[in-house]
Parts: C-alpha cells; structure tokens; sequence
C-alpha cells in the first residue's frame, strides 16, 4: 500500500511541477518524496531523442559536405536540426486568441493594464491587425482584429500577477470597469480581484497566496471557461488533445465548481457558468505534437471542422475545430521556421 | 570569480579525449565521436539558461555547428575540450539574449549579462550531474524509459500515456516511480 501510495503521490507532484501548480495535497511533500522530486525536476529538461538524432545527422551531413565551416558565421546561419519542438517558441501549449474590434487599442490595453510587451505585429494592407503577440509575464495573448468569417469573441482569462492591487487599479486605470476588487476572500484561496476591459474580455487578476509555484513560476496567462454543462468539456478535452484534469471541484449536485485541465506545459480552467459569469465562447490555440492526430480526435469526439490540416506560410501545420460549446481550437504543430 | 579547471594532462580520460579531438581536426567526420560524448553536457547546461525547449535545441544546434566549424582553432593547453564547448555555449547564450533584446526591445528586459564564459565550480558540477542524469535514462528498462519520455518530454497525460502503450493508469504510475527510483539509485551509487 505505501508503495502505490508513493507513485500516486509522485504523480502529483509531476503533474503539478509539469505546469508549475499548486501541489495536490497541498501539504508538506513526505521525506521519501523530496529526494524523487530532484530527479524529475531535471528529467523535465530531457533532451528530445529525435532531436539528439536529428542534430547528429545534420552535422555528419556537414561534414561529408566539407561545410562545416560555412556554418561559423553566426547564429543566423546556423540553422537548427530539422527536428524541431512542437511549441513555437514564446508560446506555451494553449494561448488564448482574443478576436476583437480595435486590436491596436487593446494592445495598449495590455502594455498599460497589465505590462504586456508587444512581440509581433502584422497589419492588413488596410491598416488593421491581421495578427499579433503580446507576452505577459511567461506568457502570452494572440490577437486579431475580427472579420465576418471571425467576428469579435470577448474571452476570460485568469492572469496571475506579483501584486493583485497594483494591476487591478492600473487596468481600471487604463478604462477597465471592475467586476470585483481583490479580496482575500476568493473561494481559490488566492488574493484576487476581476475586471472587465472596453472590449468585454475578463480578467481575472490572481495573487498567489500561501503557496508555492514550481521553479519555473506559475502561468502567468490562463484562460478560462465558464460553460453550461461544463462536466461535458472534461471527457471531449481529455479524448481530443489528450488533456488531463488535475482538479475539479463539484457542487453535490455535480455542476463544476472549478477545474483546472492540463494540456501539454499549460493549463485552462472551467467552471459552470453562474451570475455574471456567462458562457463566453472564444479561440485558443493550441500546440499539440501532431496537429493531424489531433485534428481527427477532435472530430471523433464530437468537434466540427474549421479548416483542414494545412502546412501555413508561417511555418505551422495547422487546422481549427469547434466544440459543442462554441469555443474554437486552433490546433498546431510548429514545424521550424 | 571564475573558475578554470586545469586539464588533467596525464588521466587516460585526457588521453582518449585529445586523441578524439585530433582525430576530428584531421578527419572532420569523425566528429561524432566528440558529439556522442559531450551531447548531454551541451545541452543541460543550454536547456537550464533558455527559457524553452525551443531555444534550448537551437542554441545547442548552433553550439554544435560553431565547434564543428571551428575545431581546428582548438588547441589543447589548459583547457579541456568540455570546457571549450561550454564556453562556446556561454557565449551562445549571452549572443541569444542581445538577439532577443534587439528583436524586442522591452524597458523590463534585465541587463545584458556579463560576458564572463567561464563557469563557477559549481555550477560545473551542476551540468555533470544534469547530463549524467540524462545518460542514465537511456539504461533504464525500454518500458520506463519510454513512459519517461512520454511523460516528461512529450508531456502526455498517464491516461494518454496508458492507452499508447495498453497499459493500465496505476501501472503507468508505478512504472513512473520505479525509473525516477531507479535513476535515482543510480545516481547515488557513484555513477553521479
């Protein structure tokens, strides 16, 4: 029994360190544990095999050439082995993808509010934002200005920060209205206060309290979900991305109190939509391994097709589904640049 | 401070090491040999200053190529052919963060690190036990190791991890605990 205890308990500690969450339970780790817990801290920086493989080959290609020395004039010639990771880098595996009007205002909305650095930015030839990146924190929101194909689609996203007052005031500063000032008496445990911003996205603005983030720190950027029948996103999350629940908190009637699923080094939340917290359909993309083998688990579980599987121009394979809820995924394998 | 390890010009590890890298600066092909034996090392050392993987696989690319490139500018003094890859890298890694705060000018961005290639002791020692640790997945049971890589790497769920290899949940958990016990062990039996 103390042994299966054990590999459960490690688990969680994994799960927890793979997206630098709370530890469930939350108490101290046992003295069995500790020692554990250094070994998969570092086996989260294993190297990728193909990787390992692909660099091995890229370098014995050079040589049979005779250029290896072509390679020594910088970064940018030294081209990376053709197997790259999945995730684009600055991005991690879910990112919200907030589809506004005036894209360019809330870019500034999210350098004033919340201190986000713009780090990409490709306008239409008519002067609007086609796509861009903003990061904040360690991570980031994807954004572009709507379209009849893509209209407006205000999202809700659960931002962790250093000081919760301090951002609340200065994203009401910056003409949020407030939905609530932080308190320390949310239901998380966590000091936290909510805004809404002129284009109808929430922010939900969290201050860690009483615990402690993995080493990499906490994800600064989660969305989040209120849905009806939220139970329902659990089971189609797990089948179609391979998502894992790592906690979800139910009313004895069973409705989703809250819900925090793993997808790859990310997290979202859910919850059943309550008061004024309404269903607020929205994108997200998503990094996944093989955008193809996701695409069709998507579909098998109950999404609609967006797009079909594509090579993009921008160096993604990429499709986009539709849950039953309305939510769409925006599925992708970074492919190198 | 800074340190500098003095190469150990009469252990056979030396010996062996420059006879690779000769053999290398004569005959660019036999490469691979110094790659398979500092693979590991490169690596955790770039993949605990990158911010992800991303970064940490082109960087390590890119310390690879230069070496590759430059090798017959190494000469073997007093400074072990590791210690001249990790300087390569050091140096990657401060180029990197110039790149970066180029490419995306923030008033937040820290200041430019000192350009100092040259590894603390410690920190040394940090890298030896990283990429040991590395090396030591690879002896595991193919089963634990794949379930590592499953987990760890490509960062799949236990459900996920039990369908692909038609196991159940609970013996994907014990098989979990049983590699990072085993490369534990391994570490504390002298291997580290």
């Amino acid at each position: 029994m103390a042994k299966r205890s054990l590999a459960l308990q490690l688990d969680e500690a994994v799960q927890a360190m793979l997206v630098s969450l709370r530890p469930r339970p939350e108490e101290a780790p046992g003295r069995e544990l500790v020692p554990l817990m250094r070994v998969a801290q570092v086996l989260r920086d294993l190297p990728r095999e193909e990787f390992r493989a692909a660099l091995k080959s890229d370098l014995q290609r050079r040589t049979s050439m005779n250029e290896g020395t072509a390679a020594a004039s910088g970064a940018g010639a030294a081209g990376p082995a053709r197997a790259v990771h999945y995730q684009r880098p600055g991005l991690t595996s879910i990112t919200p993808y907030i589809i506004v009007r005036g894209g360019a205002q809330l870019i500034e909305f999210l350098k004033t509010a919340f201190g986000g650095v713009e780090q990409m930015r490709m306008p239409t030839p008519d002067g609007l934002i086609m796509h861009a990146e903003v990061a904040i924190g360690n991570g980031a929101i994807e954004l572009s200005d709507g379209s009849d194909a893509y209209p407006a689609a205000p999202t809700a996203i659960h931002l962790y920060v250093d000081d919760a007052d301090a951002t609340y005031d200065s994203a009401v500063q910056a003409g949020a209205t407030s939905i609530y000032a932080p308190t320390d008496d949310h239901p998380s445990g966590d000091r936290q206060g909510a805004v809404k911003d002129q284009f109808g996205n929430h922010w939900y603005i969290a201050m860690i309290k009483g615990w402690t983030p993995g080493p990499e720190g906490l994800r600064s950027v989660q969305p989040y979900l209120h849905l009806r029948e939220a139970h329902k996103m659990i089971p189609f999350l797990e089948a179609a991305f391979g998502a894992e629940a790592m906690g979800v908190h139910k009313s004895p009637e069973g409705a989703v109190l809250h819900g925090t699923i793993r997808i790859g080094n990310a997290t979202l939340e859910i919850d059943e939509a309550h008061g004024e917290f309404q269903p607020m359909p929205c994108h997200l993309h998503v990094y996944v391994p093989d955008t193809d083998a996701v695409y069709a688990q998507a579909l098998r579980a109950g999404a609609t097709s967006i797009e079909t599987p594509q090579d993009k121009p921008y160096g993604d394979r990429a499709a986009g589904v539709k849950d039953a809820f309305g939510n769409s995924w925006f599925i992708a394998t970074y492919l190198g640049r | 401070m800074a340190t500098r390890r003095p190469a150990r010009k009469g252990s056979p590890q030396a010996a062996d090491e420059r006879g690779l890298v000769q053999a290398a600066q004569s005959d660019p092909a036999k490469f691979d040999a110094l790659y398979e034996l500092h693979f590991e090392r490169v690596y955790a050392f770039l993949a605990s200053r990158a911010r992800d993987r991303a970064t940490a696989e082109d960087l390590t690319s890119e310390v690879f190529q230069k070496a590759l490139a430059n090798l017959n500018r190494y000469e073997w003094r007093d400074v072990p052919f590791a210690a001249w890859l990790l300087r390569i890298a050091a140096n990657s890694v401060i180029d990197h963060a110039k790149r970066s705060a180029r490419e995306f000018p923030s008033p937040e961005d820290p200041p430019e690190p000192v350009a100092d290639p040259y590894l603390q002791a410690s920190e040394l020692r940090a890298i030896e036990h990283r990429a040991q640790l590395f090396r030591l997945v690879g002896q595991l049971p193919e089963v634990q190791k794949q379930v590592v890589y499953e987990r760890f790497v490509e960062q799949r769920s236990i459900r996920e991890i039990a369908q692909r290899l038609g196991k159940t949940e609970g013996a994907i958990k014990q098989l979990q605990l049983r590699a990072v016990q085993n490369l534990r062990a391994q570490m504390e039996g002298g291997h580290g």
